[in-house]
């Protein structure tokens, strides 16, 4: 997999990109005024979310993030004059049977017209299944492969299931070639090649994992430590000791727990090695920055589906933090108010939403979805037909409004969000050398 | 005119129940109820084999979850990596699941019942703990990390029972038939076991383990040769929810779903014959409804539990023979609750 370049005009581009989300919002308006109200019943939204368990801090952040996209798509006319009606259901951070479960609910007992979710633990099959049985939409953020080997497999039966970011492969070699690119522009220099990579038990991380390991030597990088943790875990001592043992200059931490991240930060910060320390997703969520306080500043961390720091992710991060407080994540909010944003548009496109096995309308729901373009805060979601994931920019494409940007931030602060610093034209700060650093 | 014996009054009693369910399907149009009340089959049947082990047997074992998922997790395996049928699988797991419960019993029985507990819970962990932290892949499914046990992800995408060739929308109606055969040879097996020759072992056994020792019961032998049975019945239990999900998956081994299984046993009533059948039913009705509360779900489920346990320890089926004894015309000198009838 090969990561483009870019050379594009950053102001210039942002403000169009500002323009064509505000245009979303207003199409959405305009179909609904030119409409004649098709009935007056609310259309159910659907959400399976894990509100307890291990997952349950993301899955607080994705209902709000629903009932917030609720809130403006009803406030603009609903979908073509009907209002919409949010159901949760909780999945628990259970496996695929109480997930599977939670879906049929939706579907069989609230009439769920579509199912919206952020992601779930669980192999990521039981929801497409439901769906397809069912004849029903279903948007995740579950950012797995196995999603786009399932839509390969038979997309006919999948027909409905839309994954809206991107898989989780392009963060091994996307981690690896922004490490190059900081080398290689001076901006780190390195005292050696070695990379420690840490994994969780989750197929995410080990898959994430797994590309850093493969693919290190050809960025001219060596794995010097390879190591899996149970989950959650707060006790890093025995990797702690590993790394002080041979310290690398680069740590790739794959598990994505926000608070075992933050226990790793601050057991690593009771006495630092010079190694740049890059988290998977959870560095990316206020519970982080909460729990590790100030051991959390000069961390790097990325994601696939995160909230931008122009104009349409500002303005939504400052209304998102208005309406659930200052310990609220956009990142993960702004995932599942995206898909419901999208979804409204490409039902109302499509001349409304289907019921469940209206498998006819919601058909042209899914075409609408699959062909569209739609400007989040978290970046555009256009949709390969071939997958039914989301473009990654700059992995697969180089234009950065034709893709969902692989975002890098560095934490400066820990009262704050930290800032984009690649990919170009969404960086907003450059990295700085973390404090810990001796030399 | 003969009267009915024991065995026969509660086979002619499941007879009636599993005849009305044949008909459920007819009424039960909506496919989540169908799925819930497939889920119902599937968790009476496993609290039913523990009812034997723990009630009757006395095998304070709580590795019943672990014998499910290797029943499970066999037949997940078997259809990913040796690429067999469901319908093959299903037998197989069983007798894989019998096996590994025969290797845990050996190891296991000899001990007294609070050890049996604490080694078969130690077991169960230790399996799912070298499940989740396996991240080797052992091949690449769907452009995926396999592990050789699933790890976190476990298994999923399994072939179907084929129902869904054969019913189309209606495939659901195929699996809960499947699931209930399953669910009937379990529950048969129950009645045999409880009150044949090995219930009567069991119950000798529990009454005075010297007498029985005495008159040639071999305690260890007794208790092994139920760990193996129910095990057997569990591990099918187990494949069939594999197929029906067409997933198996660490989740099996969560402590939450154990307890919820030990739930249904001691409020349907442990040591009884139907109580585990009733306390399934019971607990899937209070989580239908609990799910429309939100959070305070799980603290209705433990204020219930309590409940249970404090007024009614003998749970459902005690308090039913209870109703059902006071309600029968008392005659002198004729004994009305009989040991072996008050196993309702």
């Amino acid at each position: 997999m090969t990561y483009k370049t870019t050379n594009t005009s950053r102001r210039g581009f942002l403000k169009k990109a500002s323009a064509g989300g505000a245009g979303s919002i207003a199409l959405l308006a305009g179909m609904n005024q030119s409409a004649v109200a098709q009935s007056t019943d609310p259309i159910v939204i659907g959400a399976p979310l894990p509100m307890t368990g291990g997952a349950a801090a993301d899955g607080i952040e994705f209902r709000r993030g629903l009932e917030m996209a609720v809130e403006e798509i009803n406030g603009l006319g609903g979908i073509l004059g009907r209002p919409l009606e949010l159901v949760v259901e909780d999945t628990e951070s259970k496996g695929d049977d109480v997930i599977g479960s939670a879906g049929r609910r939706l579907v069989d007992r609230s009439n769920a017209s579509v199912l919206i979710a952020g992601y779930n633990l669980g192999s990521g099959a039981a929801l497409p299944g439901v769906a397809a049985d069912a004849s029903v939409v279903y948007m995740h953020a579950d950012t797995l492969v196995a999603h786009n080997e399932l839509i390969r497999s038979d997309p006919e039966t999948y027909y409905g299931s839309f994954q809206y970011d991107p898989a989780e492969i392009y963060y091994g070699v996307g981690y690896l070639k922004f490490m190059r690119d900081l080398i290689d522009s001076g901006q780190f220099t390195p005292a050696n090649n070695k990379i420690a990579v840490i994994t969780g038990p989750i197929a995410y991380s080990i898959n994430i994992a797994n590309a850093i390991r493969e693919s290190a030597s050809e960025y001219g990088f060596e794995v010097s430590l390879f190591e899996s943790v149970q989950a959650p875990t707060s006790e890093w001592g025995p990797t702690m000791a590993k790394l002080r043992e041979d310290p690398p200059s680069m740590i790739a931490i794959t598990h994505f727990f926000p608070q075992d991240q933050a226990q790793f930060m601050l057991q690593f910060m009771n006495d630092p090695i010079d190694s740049l320390v890059y988290m998977q997703y959870g560095a990316s969520l206020a519970a982080f920055r909460d729990i590790a306080g100030a051991a959390s500043e000069g961390v790097l961390y990325a994601t696939l589906i995160g909230a931008l720091q122009d104009d349409i992710g500002q303005k939504f991060s400052t209304d998102y933090v208005a309406r659930f407080g200052d310990n609220s994540s956009p990142n993960s909010g702004g995932q599942t108010y995206s898909a419901l944003h999208a979804y409204a548009i490409a039902a109302a496109l499509a001349g409304g939403a289907g019921a469940p096995y209206e498998e006819e309308q919601n058909r042209k729901v899914a075409d609408r979805l699959r062909t569209m373009i739609y400007r989040s805060p978290m970046g555009s979601m256009r949709i390969d037909p071939e997958t039914q994931s989301a473009y990654c920019y700059p992995a697969e494409t180089d234009d950065p409004s034709l893709g969902m940007p692989h975002i890098f931030s560095q934490i400066k602060s820990q009262t704050e969000t930290g800032p984009i610093i690649s990919p170009a034209p969404y960086n907003v700060a450059t990295f700085d050398l973390p404090s810990w650093f001796k030399s | 005119m003969t009267s009915l014996s024991t065995i026969q009054k509660h086979l002619i009693g499941a007879l009636i129940m599993l005849g009305a369910m044949t008909i459920v399907p007819a009424f039960v149009t909506q496919r989540y109820f169908l799925g819930e009340i497939i889920v119902f089959m599937i968790w009476a049947s496993v609290a039913v084999q523990w009812n034997v082990l723990m009630g009757h047997a006395g095998v304070f074992s709580l590795g019943q979850m672990l014998i499910f998922a290797v029943g499970a997790y066999s037949a997940a395996m078997s259809m990913t990596y040796l690429d067999i049928s469901p319908w093959m699988a299903l037998p197989l797991s069983a007798v894989v699941a019998a096996a590994a419960a025969f290797i845990i019993g050996l190891a296991c029985l000899r001990l007294g019942p609070a050890y049996v507990a604490l080694l078969t819970f130690a077991i169960s962990y230790m399996v799912y703990v070298l499940i989740i932290t396996d991240t080797a892949c052992y091949t690449t499914v769907a452009g995926g990390c396999q592990r050789f046990f699933g790890g976190t992800t476990g298994f999923s995408r399994l072939e179907d029972l084929g129902f869904r060739q054969m019913l189309r929308d209606n495939w659901v109606v195929g699996n809960y038939f499947t699931v209930l055969v399953v669910f009937t040879i379990s529950l048969v097996a129950s009645i045999l076991i409880i009150h044949g020759r090995l219930g009567l072992a069991f119950r000798a056994l529990s009454d005075s383990p010297v007498y029985a020792a005495a008159r040639g019961l071999n305690r260890t032998r007794s208790q092994l040769i139920a760990f193996v049975v129910t095990a057997f019945f569990t591990g099918l239990t187990g494949a069939v929810y594999a197929a029906h999900f067409r997933s198996a998956g660490p989740s099996l081994f969560d402590f939450s779903t154990l307890l919820f299984i030990l739930a249904m046993v001691i409020v349907g009533g442990l040591r009884s014959t139907w109580g585990p059948v009733f306390g399934a039913a019971m607990m899937m009705i209070l989580v239908e409804i609990a799910k429309g509360l939100g959070d305070v779900r799980n603290t209705i489920i433990g204020i219930v539990l309590v409940l249970f346990v404090v007024l009614l320890p003998k749970g459902i089926a005690g308090m039913t023979s209870r109703l059902f004894h006071r309600l029968q015309p008392k005659r002198i000198g004729v004994r009305t609750e009989d040991p072996a009838t008050d196993r309702t």
